[in-house]
This record gives structure tokens, sequence and C-alpha cells, in this order.
């Protein structure tokens, strides 16, 4: 399988605070990557370089490059619009625009140049059913998306990114705020999106870690102490140091 | 201070050494009610092979609570595992333990053939073995459980040797037959007795070093 993201020395600071330290690591087409770690330790501060999100926030340094196909996106002049299309995020609380379950899907297609009408529809229902949410609320698209559950919110959002079809997802924590079923239905989608898409997620809950994801990556203070195949991360890991943290001995 | 999680661990670890202690005590006894023909020792074996049995259900429901409560992860789960597996094959080393009592008690009041050599050997090749698997378990000796599986080669080579033996006896004497296949019987049960603390020995070594080394596997 390719390498879909490659990121070399990747280092990010907070003013003259590195959030980040030197981080490589490199995450393959069509795979989930887990980033685990105790609060602080960088890996939601990971996941927003994947696609540029901490530019908004002022006064923050990049060091180190990222390259998604090859091709690094660090640049001054590259299109974060083009690369935000590319790579969609979905947050830990789900954040559906305040209009109609319709319209939170249809909205992105519009900006996104698609003007046809059928098409349109044809790509709301297909981003609906693939995220499990269409029997649910296919007879009320024109309601507002406020009056859906936090579950079905979260799905609706995983919807609305997976419409303009990226090529990558990043989750922060996507199901931290649901209830089991919810939590479930999400961890079954991210199991079904991995056919189509590369994805990677922050997750508390290291038992979604495991059930989720191919490799998981642990964090520790901005650095990135080991990244492995799961199965061994959680059977047999290579360091001590993350053997402690997911037995609890700390963190 | 150990917390909740790591008590419970420690309080299942105790008893599959318990059920270890047990065990050995199961072997030892059986083959020296054998050899001085000593019914009562006998019957002892039989009755205290319920302990086992209830020990295996006790450590099966509580591996079981810790894997449904606590979902442990690596070294912890090894752990669990290891017990997990290693409980079934002590109890079989009971049930093995009572069958050479069993048989012991059958061959009461027949004159002796000869006096026995081999099989207490194996016997105690056992005990050290059992001995072994869970000093390997407690003090994270991965080489002490590959000594361990080595050594389940002499006693299956003595398991040979008397079978051998009470073949070409029987072939001499047809009157001694029925205890020749008795005693046939237990060394037979002394050479599963070798297996089980086999399989106790790699399980050990996944636990400490993650790696399955079962069927040639990994080494």
């Amino acid at each position: 399988m390719n390498e879909k993201i490659r990121v070399d020395n990747l280092t990010f600071y907070y003013g003259d605070k590195p959030a980040i330290k030197n981080i490589s690591l490199s995450v393959r087409e069509h795979s989930v990557l887990a980033l685990i770690g105790p609060s602080g330790c960088g890996k939601s501060t990971f996941l927003r370089c994947l696609n540029r999100m901490n530019d908004i926030i002022p006064n923050t340094r990049m060091e180190g490059d990222i390259l998604i196909d090859n091709e690094s996106i660090t640049g001054h002049r590259y299109d974060i619009t083009g690369l935000r299309r590319r790579v969609g995020m979905v947050f830990q609380k789900s954040n559906p625009f305040p209009k109609s379950i319709y319209e939170n899907i249809a909205y992105g297609l519009r900006i996104n140049g698609i003007r046809n009408r059928y098409e349109i529809e044809s790509i709301v229902e297909q981003s609906l059913k693939s995220t499990a949410l269409w029997d649910e609320v296919k007879d009320r698209l024109n309601e507002s998306a406020m009056g859906l559950s936090g579950g079905q919110q979260q799905r609706l959002c995983i919807a609305r990114t997976i419409a303009v079809k990226p090529e990558i997802i990043l989750m922060d924590e996507p199901a931290s705020a649901l209830d089991p079923i919810s939590t479930q239905k999400i961890e079954e989608l991210i199991q079904d999106l991995k056919e189509k898409y590369t994805i990677v997620i922050v997750t508390h809950n290291m038992q979604q870690a495991a059930r989720v994801s191919d490799y998981t990556a642990f964090f520790y203070i901005g650095d990135l102490i080991e990244l492995n195949s799961t199965d061994v991360i959680f059977t047999k890991p290579d360091l001590e140091m993350t053997e402690n943290y997911i037995t609890g001995k700390f963190g | 201070m150990a917390t909740h999680f790591e008590q419970e661990l420690e309080n299942v670890t105790i008893k599959i050494f318990k059920m270890a202690d047990l065990a050995i005590e199961a072997v030892t006894k059986s083959v020296e009610a054998l050899k001085a023909a000593d019914m009562n020792l006998a019957k002892k074996v039989i009755e205290q092979d319920t302990a086992l049995d209830v020990l295996e259900k006790e450590i099966d429901e509580e591996c079981i609570r810790i894997l449904v409560t606590r979902q442990p992860a690596a070294v912890f789960l090894r752990l669990v595992l290891v017990i997990l597996k290693s409980n079934t094959d002590l109890e079989r080393i009971g049930d093995l333990s009572s069958n050479i009592a069993k048989e012991c008690i059958r061959l009461s009041g027949k004159p002796a053939m000869k006096a026995l050599v081999d099989i207490p050997r194996m016997a105690s090749i056992a005990v050290e073995m059992i001995k072994d698997a869970f000093a390997a378990i407690s003090e994270k000796d991965a080489d002490k459980a590959r000594e361990v599986i080595k050594r389940d080669d002499e006693i299956d080579e003595l398991n040979l040797q008397v079978y051998r033996e009470l073949f070409s006896y029987m072939i001499e004497n047809p009157y001694i037959v029925s205890q020749a296949l008795g005693l046939i019987m237990v060394a037979k049960s002394l050479e599963r007795i070798g297996d089980h603390v086999t399989n106790i020995a790699e399980r050990s070594i996944y636990y400490i070093e993650g790696k399955d080394i079962r069927h040639g596997s990994n080494e």
C-alpha cells in the first residue's frame, strides 16, 4: 500500500514553546492511524497540522515538513482551501450548521461548484447512506439539523465531510461525547470508511483505538514515543513507556 | 500503592500459584502411593482433585470478570491470558494424577512386578517442570521457560523406555499383562502431564516476551 501522508521532523510552537517536537512518521493509504496519549501530549496539535488548521491560531510556528502524496503542504503559497477539501475534519463536538439536514451537506457541494440539483441530491443521499443516517432522516431532510440527537449530528458532520470526497479524514475524539450505541455506530463507520479514505483519529478511549485502528501512535509531552501496528501496541508494545501508559500505570 | 485493578490481578495470580502447588502435590502423591502401594494416599489424591476443580472455576470467573470490567492491555492482558490458559492445563494435570491414583487402587493386592524406577523419575521431572514453569512466570524468565519445554523430551524418552520394558515383560509372562498395562497407563499419564506443563511454559513465554512459540512458530 502507498504512503499517503509523510511527516518529516515536524515541530510546532505555540509562542516559544514546542507543543510537538521533531515528529516523523508516515501513514499508509486506506489505513486508520490512532493517536493516543495523555492530555497535553500534542496529539490534537499534530492532527491539526495535517490540514493546517493551526494556521488560524496567532503566534504559532511550524518547522519540518508534511507531505501528502509526496507533495509538501507546508509552503506559504500552498492552496489551503484545496488542502482542507482533500483533508476533511470531524471534531469532538458535533457542529452542524444551523440549517436543514439537507443543506448541511448541500452547502459544501455548492461552494465546491456543484450546481446540478440532481447531482447534489444524489450525493446527499449517498453521504447519508454511507454514514448509516439515511433511514433515520430521509423523511425529514428539510428539518433543522439541530433537532437531531448528538450521535446523529456527529454522523451528519461525517456525512458532510465525506460529501466533498476528501482523501483523508481527521477525527478529533469523534465519539467522546456520545452514548455507547452512537459510539458503536461511529466506530463501525470508521471501519467502513477506511476502504475509501485514509483516517487519522485522536482518541482518549484506548479500547476505541484498539478496535478501529490499524496503527497506533503514542505521544507523550510532545514526543512521538512509539508508532506500531495496533495489535502490537495493545499486546506487546516495544517500549516500556507505552506499556505503562496503556496499562494505566501513568497518564 | 496498588490500584484495585492490580489487586485483582494479584489475587488471581495467587490462586493460580496455589493451583500449581496442588497439582505438584497431586502428581507427587499419586506416584508415591503407587510406589508404596498405599491405598489411603491414593484415595486422598482422588479426593483432593475436587480442590483443583473448584479453583479452576474460580480462576476462570475472576479472569472473565477482569476481561469484562478492566479490558486489560499489554502485560496485563498477557498475564490474564497465561492464567486463563494455564488454569485448564493444571486442572488436567490434577485429573491425570487422579487417574494414576485410580490405577494404583486397581493394581492393589497384585504382586509387585518389579521395583519402580522410571515412573518415579518421570514424576519428579514433571514436578520440577511445573515448579520451573511457574518460577519463569513469577521471575519473568523466558529462558527458564525454554528449559522447561526442553525437559519434556526427557519425559517422552522415559515413557518410551517404560513401554518397551513392560512390553518385553508381557511377552515373557502373560500373567502380568494387566499390571503391565496399568503401569503403561501411568507412564502415559505422566507423559501427558509433561505436555500440559509444556503448554504452560509456552504460554509463559507469550506472557514474558509477547511471542507465540507454539508449534515451532516464531522461534
